[in-house]
């Protein structure tokens, strides 16, 4: 029976409360550990077509008679257009139409920052668009310019009012405190850069608008664009069968959608609007840097007592205001808790969600700091974890929380640290560090699936959803099928176009599996009711096969539909984990290497194993790029970015890759939903970059407060531990005689 | 845009030379490099290696492998750019890249591009140089062109012969090349002085596929005398006689990290010879 | 416009572009090969990677009246053995810059038929995936043979 509900919705970390309508959950969840199907490991359902080049991304499709947009983008970090004029572009040849600011949403008279969307061409080839957007004349009038985080909340210059939080009695707790710590620690901006590039393709036919986006969301460009042009959603459809990758970046519509559905609109030709990967750079947003004041307090028992900390992201000149205090909050039982977090209103580019956004950064300051504790306390760092351990999120009780088994998990990883220590030389430092890991990833209602089975026995999984490279079509065909008692080559997943399916939800927030896997496999159950009627009304015995129960259907065909139930009302869903990192610094260099990564993770219930170490091991190579050798730069003058390039922004290549142990503690969350399943994209992100600085810490004593740990960095905390040893050791010395 | 593809050097007439195009296709789409007419010079340049001597249009790719050149030259193949690149980029155009600058790159009018200021000085300027970054605070990228600086090695072109590293000059006000290249000149064959032991160690910021942070070849010479040239702390490559040399460094307030780090290397390339 | 011959997977081709199209224009654009993918355009992720001659190279960055040799893109090498190897393995997400590792990790195997891990991440190094599958790429080409 359908249920209408008020409920808290959760996205990459961020509630809002909506009415939604819900069915009810009925189904039992299954036993824990390996099934027929589910909890085994299975190659991806698209990996053929994937890996022989034959799916078709955005980028590859040619509509006939496809004209190309290039953006005219501000070189001014703050600017506003004083004249403009089109006609120089449009006088040029194979140029069809040109708009400017006001013209298409996202082209705007101020810009604030450097790749800010002014104008846009299209032209018959990609060339031409980008020599006519060059001819375009503007006069600038340069505004003032503000990068400097520190600088624009002095002058609160912000882009929300501060967030600030408390629990218990800050100052008594840390005025009682035994031992306190404090330190300040900073990350990068750091850039999505997906291999796949923003881009869409806009056509109308008749009434009609196709958008074809390489999109983490069909259903959401589907509103926003209806909403932003004023038509009703179903006048809108929206395609996306792959996506070449996305990290939070393509969580909604951007400029160039709406330039290509005005452009297609004057020109009544499909228009495609592909970001260059320079575009890419400055316009796609970012994981936005932040600047944590920290202070923790403890009893001499190790009981943590206090936690302090003042937060300032540079959100940019657009973005929302993370929660980089939301570790701070939730990792440990402390009752006295203080925060205030400042977004930065800058004229740079926005900040858009990026894997775990605040949490990665937030886990990076508190887990240094709390192994600085660990240090001053001289207590060891997995049993200081332990010590303050958070039974409830704040009073609310969790769903599941199984981070005790990480913990014991991780300790023959943890062992392994005093082997590891002796294999140091004068030159080579090896260390052992650990952080643990907490997130959301619980999804929510609504999503929907419908499973189509036809008398061969074959069942088709129908959800216009899209599969951003997670494996989705696997984990979702894998559901069906073990709902089904049929095996996993028999079932097909059709998803990718708003036109062919019921409504699914995001694909960011770790949200794919635990918000969709529900609704398939209610699908794939209501299906399989509906055999069981058959098979009942044929006088067939209950084990029969369910291919030979249905053998006799010819053209008919079973349709079962399902939905995402609720969340468990009362309660908190979160994933949990811990990452065991060993560590090699060569302490005259400043060369970092990562050599072992474990990886712990509870998500609640593992669909498919070898998928998920693959989610494990992306995550943990991101955040190892995220944490040596990533940094978006600006020239602190005029604003404009300077790693622009792959050349100059550096990503991980397999040459930094280190060797990674996935575990999982696989036991599902008996609160929430059919599955019990969480979601995995964004965990392994979030501990990485502390157990890495941890590690480093206890090889070679050096503390470093700053992402990525350049050489520049690492030097410098070098120097920094041998200035404090030589000091300590002056200090210790018998006084001459 | 025209392609001319000569089978001889006689029929050289002109145009922007293009070899492997790793360097010249990125920086004339990128509107830094302009010209009407391309010249395929494969045709013309020498390529392999025979004894001593090394054709220019030898790429990075078949050098790292090949066994009768000195250590800190296929060192230095084998760790620069990435396995593409290698393939396709030469010996001689390794050379005459130009830096990674990224204000040069963006097309500042900086003094390389013949303007007024060194816009990496002011601003951001962490893989800059540390010596000679006065007029120009670029660093130049090429581990081959250290390597082969180190080993002594000379360079004929279409036009002379000379010492590799009379290739290379700093940019100054009245001239802003980084090389003593004439126009039309082409560089045909690297040749190689006997040298004993060798050695190219190259800080990067990844583990592969990474412009050098700081490159030390130390190449020791038939006297018995080492030679010193280092990547990534001049706008050119940069000789030094001795680890004490560092001292004399320059840094800019961000680039001052590189000069314990060259330190380190220095003395590590000289030890491994020792 | 400038005539070109080009070879590509056995097939001959003659064509009319103007001098300055890249080969990955052509292979995309012309031949409708999008297989090759481009990802950045100027020679620095290796999604574009093909062979000529066997030798991998940057689609992207060379120039298509420049090819000398015999292109081999993704599409060529359908029914090589490592395909099935990087599906087995799960080495690929979302699977946009897959193809040039393919494409490379087919030369590589191709010289040397049982490479080292060591071996594999040095020849491997060019081709960038931003999701992070390379310890199953690296498995894949260990166990390519089956």
């Amino acid at each position: 029976m359908a249920r209408l509900i008020r409920t808290e919705k959760e996205v990459e970390g961020r509630f809002e409360e909506v009415w939604i309508v819900v069915e009810e959950d009925p189904l039992e969840q299954w036993p824990e550990g390996p099934l027929e199907v589910v909890g085994r490991p299975a190659p991806r359902k698209d990996g053929p077509e994937r890996v022989r080049g034959e799916a078709r991304y955005t980028a590859d499709l040619r509509l006939p008679g496809m004209l190309q947009a290039a953006v005219l983008r501000s070189p001014h970090a703050h600017a506003k257009v004083r004249r403009i004029d089109l006609a120089p572009a449009l006088a040029l040849p194979g140029v069809r139409a040109a708009i400017g600011p006001g013209e298409a949403h996202g082209l705007e008279e101020e810009a604030g920052f450097a790749g800010a969307a002014v104008a846009a061409v299209a032209a018959d080839t990609f060339a031409q668009a980008r020599a006519a957007v060059k001819a375009i004349d503007v006069e600038w009038e340069e505004l003032e310019v503000v990068l400097d985080p520190d600088d624009a909340v002095k002058r609160e210059q912000l882009t929300a009012e501060p967030r600030t939080y408390e629990r218990g009695d800050v100052d008594k707790a840390f005025a009682d405190a035994d031992v306190v710590v404090e330190g300040t620690y900073r990350t990068q901006t750091v850039l999505h850069n997906s291999m796949e590039t923003h881009q869409a393709i806009c056509e109308w036919q008749g009434d009609t608008l196709h958008v074809y986006i390489s999109t983490q969301f069909i259903w959401g460009i589907r509103q926003a664009v209806a909403q932003t042009l004023d038509l009703p959603e179903d006048k809108v459809r929206v395609v996306c069968e792959f996506m070449g990758g996305g990290f939070g970046s393509k969580n909604g519509p951007d400029e160039y959608t709406f330039v290509a559905a005005e452009l297609a609109k004057r020109t009544g030709r499909p228009v495609r609007c592909a970001l260059t990967r320079r575009e890419e750079n400055t316009s796609a947003g970012n994981r936005n840097a932040t600047i944590q004041r920290l202070r923790a307090g403890a009893r001499g028992d190790g009981t943590i007592v206090a936690f302090e900390g003042e937060f300032r992201n540079s959100v940019g000149w657009s973005g929302w205001n993370a929660s980089t205090e939301g570790p701070m909050r939730m990792l440990y039982d402390c009752e006295n808790v203080r925060s205030v977090t400042y977004g930065a209103k800058l004229n740079t580019p926005p900040m858009k969600a990026f894997r775990a956004p605040g949490f990665v950064e937030g886990t990076f300051g508190l887990e240094c700091l709390v192994d600085e504790l660990a240090a001053k306390l001289d207590v060891d760092p997995l049993e200081l974890r332990r010590r303050n351990y958070a039974a409830s999120n704040e009073g609310t009780p969790f769903s599941s929380k199984n981070l005790e088994d990480c913990y014991r998990m991780a300790e023959p990883h943890w062992e392994r640290r005093h082997e590891v220590r002796s294999r140091s030389d004068a030159v080579w430092k090896r260390g052992v560090g650990m952080a643990s890991q907490i997130w959301y990833g619980g999804g929510g209602p609504p999503s929907y699936a419908w499973v189509r089975l036809g008398s061969d026995g074959r069942a088709t999984v129908i959800t216009a959803m899209q599969d951003i490279g997670t494996g989705t079509r696997t984990a979702m065909a894998q559901i069906a099928a073990e709902e089904l008692g049929i095996p996993l080559e028999h079932v097909d997943v059709a998803l990718g176009d708003s036109a062919r399916g019921p409504y699914a939800s995001i694909s960011a927030g770790s949200s794919t599996l635990p918000s969709m896997g529900p609704a398939v496999r209610a699908a794939a159950a209501d299906a399989r009711e509906q055999v069981e009627d058959i098979a009942e009304q044929r006088g067939l015995p209950a084990d029969t096969p369910l291919q030979e129960i249905v053998a006799v259907l010819e053209e008919s065909q079973i349709l079962g539909k399902g939905a995402r139930g609720p969340n468990p009302t009362g309660m908190s869903v979160l994933t949990f984990g811990v990452h065991v990192v060993e560590v090699a610094v060569d302490v005259e260099t400043g060369e970092v290497n990562v050599e072992r990564v474990a990886a712990i993770h509870d998500v609640g219930r593992i669909v498919n194993p070898l998928g998920a170490s693959s989610q494990v091991e992306g995550g943990v190579i991101q955040g190892i790029g995220h944490t040596l050798s990533e940094e978006r730069l600006l020239d602190p003058e005029s604003g404009r970015i300077l790693t622009t390039s792959l050349d100059s922004y550096r990503m991980p290549t397999i040459a930094d890759v280190p060797e990674i142990i996935c575990e999982f503690v696989d036991r599902p969350d008996e609160h929430l939903t059919n599955l019990g399943s969480k979601g995995l994209g964004e965990p392994p992100i979030v501990p990485i970059a502390a157990a890495i600085a941890n590690a480093i810490r206890d090889a070679t004593g050096a503390e470093v407060h700053e992402l990525p740990i350049s050489r520049e960095e690492m030097l410098r905390a070098l120097r920094e531990a041998e200035e404090r040893a030589r000091e300590k050791e002056k200090r210790g010395a018998p006084a001459a005689v | 845009m025209e392609l001319l593809r000569p089978s001889s050097l006689e029929e050289l007439d002109g145009g922007l030379l293009l070899h492997g195009g790793t360097e010249v296709v990125p920086l004339l789409r990128e509107g830094l490099l302009e010209t009407e007419r391309l010249v395929d010079v494969r045709g013309v340049v020498p390529r392999g290696v025979d004894g001593a001597v090394i054709g220019a249009g030898t790429t990075l790719a078949e050098l790292e492998v090949e066994p009768a050149i000195p250590d800190a030259l296929r060192e230095a193949c084998r760790l620069a750019a990435s396995p593409q690149l290698r393939s396709m980029g030469s010996l001689g155009g390794n050379l005459l890249q130009a830096t990674r600058c990224w204000y040069w790159r963006l097309g500042y009018d900086c003094r390389l591009h013949g303007g007024d200021r060194c816009h990496a000085r002011d601003g951001e300027h962490r893989e800059h140089a540390i010596f000679a970054n006065e007029f120009c605070a670029s660093a130049h990228p090429s581990d081959v062109a250290a390597a082969l600086v180190a080993l002594g090695a000379r360079v004929r072109t279409n036009q002379r012969e000379l010492a590799v590293e009379e290739l290379y000059r700093l940019p100054d006000e009245g001239n802003r090349s980084t090389t003593t290249l004439e126009s039309g000149e082409l560089l045909l064959e690297i040749e190689l002085p006997p040298a004993g032991a060798s050695v190219y160690l190259k800080a990067m910021d990844r583990k592969r596929w990474a412009f050098p942070q700081v490159g030390v070849a130390v190449a020791r010479h038939e006297d018995g005398s080492p030679r010193i040239a280092l990547a990534g702390v001049a706008p050119i490559p940069w000789r030094i006689e001795g680890v004490d040399d560092l001292d004399a460094a320059t840094p800019l307030p961000r680039t001052e990290w590189k000069v314990p780090l060259a330190r380190a290397l220095v003395r590590r390339a000289l030890a491994a010879l020792a | 416009m400038s005539a070109l011959r080009l070879t590509v997977n056995g097939g001959e081709h003659v064509l009319d572009v103007p001098v300055g199209t890249s080969l990955a224009q052509i292979l995309r654009d012309e031949l409708g090969l999008t297989g090759t993918k481009i990802a950045c355009n100027e020679g620095h992720c290796g999604a574009c990677t093909v062979q000529i001659d066997g030798v991998p190279q940057l689609s992207c960055i060379t120039l298509a009246h420049a090819v000398e040799g015999e292109v081999t893109t993704i599409e060529g090498l359908r029914e090589h053995p490592l395909v099935e190897a990087f599906v087995r393995a799960d080495a690929v997400q979302c699977g946009y810059c897959t193809p040039g590792q393919v494409v490379s990790a087919a030369a590589l195997v191709a010289a040397n038929p049982q490479p080292t891990r060591e071996e594999i991440r040095h020849a491997m190094a060019g081709n960038i995936c931003r999701c992070g599958t390379y310890p199953k790429i690296e498995e894949a080409i260990l166990s390519w043979q089956g």
